[in-house]
Order: C-alpha cells, then structure tokens, then sequence
C-alpha cells in the first residue's frame, strides 16, 4: 500500500472530535489496525463528554481545546501542531467514524510523487457505497458546480473533510485556516495560492455516533452563507487571512 | 414645547458627555474609543443649543422637515459605528482563537515533559533530601 518515500516522510493525521466519546475509540483501532507508519494527534474541540479521556486510554496524543473553537480553529490546531513537530504530510480525518483509515495509503500517494499538493477524498468521483438524502446532494451538487467555476478545478465531494496536504499547505494553514465554512472556502483560497489540489475516490461509512452537525433546515442558510464567503475570497487580493 | 425638547436634548448630551468622560477615567473605556462617542456628544450639544443649526443644515442639503436631520445623521453614524465594532471584534475573535491554539499546544507540550521527566524528578527529589541531611 505504500508508495516509495513514504518511509522517508513524517505524516501526521489530525482527528478532529467534538463529543465523539463513542466512535472515537473505533476511529483510533481502525487507524492503527490499517498498518500505515503515521503518527495521530486527536483535537478534542471543548467536547462536553469523555472524548479526550476515551482518547488518551487509547494512548495517543490528544489536545485538549478549553471551549468549543469549531471545525476550523480546531483542525487548525492540528495543523499547528503539525508544522511545529515538522511533519511533512497532514492527514485530516474525521473522529466519528465516516472515513475509512485504509485509504490513508491512496490519498497520500499522490502528494509523495509531487503530483498534488492536497488530495481530498470524494464520495463522489466514482460509485462507491456511500448514499445521501436529496437535499444534501443538491447542496454538494450547487458547491461542486460553484468550486468548478471559480477555480476551474471540477471537485465533486467539496465538503469532505477527509484530505491530505503536504508541508507547503500545511505551513499555510497553519497561519491561514478560515474558521467558520473551511472546507469549501480552503479550496478557493488555495486556487488563488496556485497550489494544485487533486480528488480520489473513497468508500464512507455511516456516523458511529453522535450526531451530524449539519441540519437539513440549516443548510441553505449554510448554502448563503458559504456562497458569499467564496465569492468575496475569490475576489481578494493579497495576503488572504 | 420647542424649548423644553431643545433644554432636554440639551441636559441628555452634557450628561452623556460626563459619562463618556467618567469611563475613560475610571479606564472602562480605552480613549481609543472614547474619541468618536465625544465628538458625538459635542455634536448633539452643538445642535441642542442652537436650534438655528439644524435648519440651516436642513436647508442647505434640501430636506424640507428640520428634525430629519437628526435621524439621518443619526444612523449613520450608528451604522458606521457598529461597522468599525464589528471590525475590532472580528480582529479580536482572530487573536482569541490563535491564543486559545497556542495555549493547547503548550498544554500539550508541558502534559508530555512531565511523563518524560517523572522519573528524573523523582531521583532529583532523592539527591535534594539527601541534601538536606547533609
């Protein structure tokens, strides 16, 4: 499953948590169960439950946030930590569950042989097990053609919080991570940076547990929101923030 | 009637002036800020003494009924008030969260030196109770 100069390379997967004390446990043993050689920080974003205590029995690295940051400043942490311990590859994964750690091999492969700078992987570029409700896929389907017209870069799966960056971006998102609708926003930033962002292919299972924070009344509100946010980014000049 | 509005308008801004004042002296507002509600309170003084003011402003951009005036300078200059709040908090909620990353990651670094140097702190412990004996 490695590719060559995996060996070489420090890599790093951020597993970002927010009350995840249930699946949390089972995203650990997966990871290490798939034999890659990474090394595994769990951001525990202020959970009110015994996430960080589930983690740490576990016996990895976790940091502890004091309050709840949000997806964002809490991956970035990740991405912190990351460029401080000098990794040269960042792998986010999801604490509940949804991503398999057995395509770790595959997303990374193309950031060793230099042909991307992040790799995301996508529910959507091939059929794989993974269904979704209607609106969900309207709003994955609006982002998707929203991304593909700004950046030129058809991404199908511009949600998926699943993506692998090399040294470069993770220095740059170390300084520069939106906090508030990151994983669209991110693609549009670093279209704009010219760095070179690449899809593959990956099953997704169902949540673990917990619950998803993403309400259907919610989402076009979210839709706006986002849409606005692109659109003034991809107009920005300058250091981006 | 005219008068009591203009005597009352005229007791509110000397009033909120000395709060203004009272608050950047008591250092519960950063004289930064302070500036813009002072020149606001002066501006209000201004109109509420001289009702001449106003109508010779009101004239001079066209607007027929005097105290509009008011309302519009009023507004705007709440909304670009809270436009330049919005911008100091949206810098603060940025400096809060690097500050809250920064702290976790020297939490986490100090939670790793002290498993790493619990048997160094145990033998150090011995030799500054041998110390002592000494």
């Amino acid at each position: 499953m490695s590719a060559i100069g995996v060996r070489n390379s420090k890599i790093l997967v951020i597993v970002p948590a927010f009350n995840e004390e249930k699946s949390i446990s089972t995203v650990i043993r997966s990871l290490y169960e798939s034999g890659h050689n990474v090394d595994l920080v769990v951001v525990d974003d202020g959970s009110y439950d015994a996430t960080s205590k589930v983690a740490e029995r576990s016996g990895v690295k976790v940091l502890k946030l004091p309050y709840n940051l949000g997806i964002g400043g809490a991956v970035q942490t990740g991405y912190l930590y990351a460029k401080e311990n000098n990794y040269d590859i960042a792998i986010q994964l999801d604490g509940d569950g949804q991503h398999d750690p057995a395509y770790i091999g595959d997303l990374i492969a193309p950031l060793v042989k230099g042909r991307a700078d992040m790799v995301i992987g996508s529910r959507y570029v091939k059929k794989t097990g993974y269904t979704s409700k209607l609106s969900r896929r309207i709003g994955m389907l609006f982002f998707s053609s929203l991304i593909t017209l700004l950046t030129g870069n058809p991404i199908k799966d511009t949600t998926s919080g699943f993506r692998a960056v090399n040294r470069n971006i993770l220095e740059y998102f170390a300084d520069n991570y939106p906090s508030d609708y990151p994983e669209v926003d991110v693609l549009v930033r670093l279209h704009k940076k010219k760095f070179k962002v690449m899809e593959i292919p990956v099953e997704m299972k169902e949540r673990q547990g917990g619950t998803s924070s993403i309400t259907p009344i919610k989402s076009a509100y979210y839709m706006i929101k986002v849409s606005i946010v692109l659109l003034i980014n991809s107009i920005r000049s300058g250091a981006l923030s | 009637m005219i008068i009591n509005i203009y005597l009352l308008s005229i007791i509110f801004s000397v009033i909120f002036l000395v709060i203004v004042v009272e608050l950047v002296r008591k250092n519960k507002l950063s004289e930064k800020y302070s500036l813009l509600w002072i020149l606001f309170g002066l501006a209000i003084l201004l109109l509420s003494v001289s009702p001449v003011f106003i109508e010779k402003i009101s004239t001079l951009i066209n607007i027929k009924y005097a105290p509009s005036v008011l309302f519009v300078f009023g507004l705007l200059f709440l909304i670009v008030y809270s436009l330049q709040i919005t911008i100091v908090l949206s810098k603060q909620s940025k400096r809060i969260i690097r500050l809250t990353q920064e702290i976790t990651l020297i939490k986490g670094k100090i939670g790793e030196e002290r498993v790493h140097n619990s048997g160094n702190n145990l033998v150090s412990r011995e030799e500054q109770a041998d110390n002592e004996v000494v």
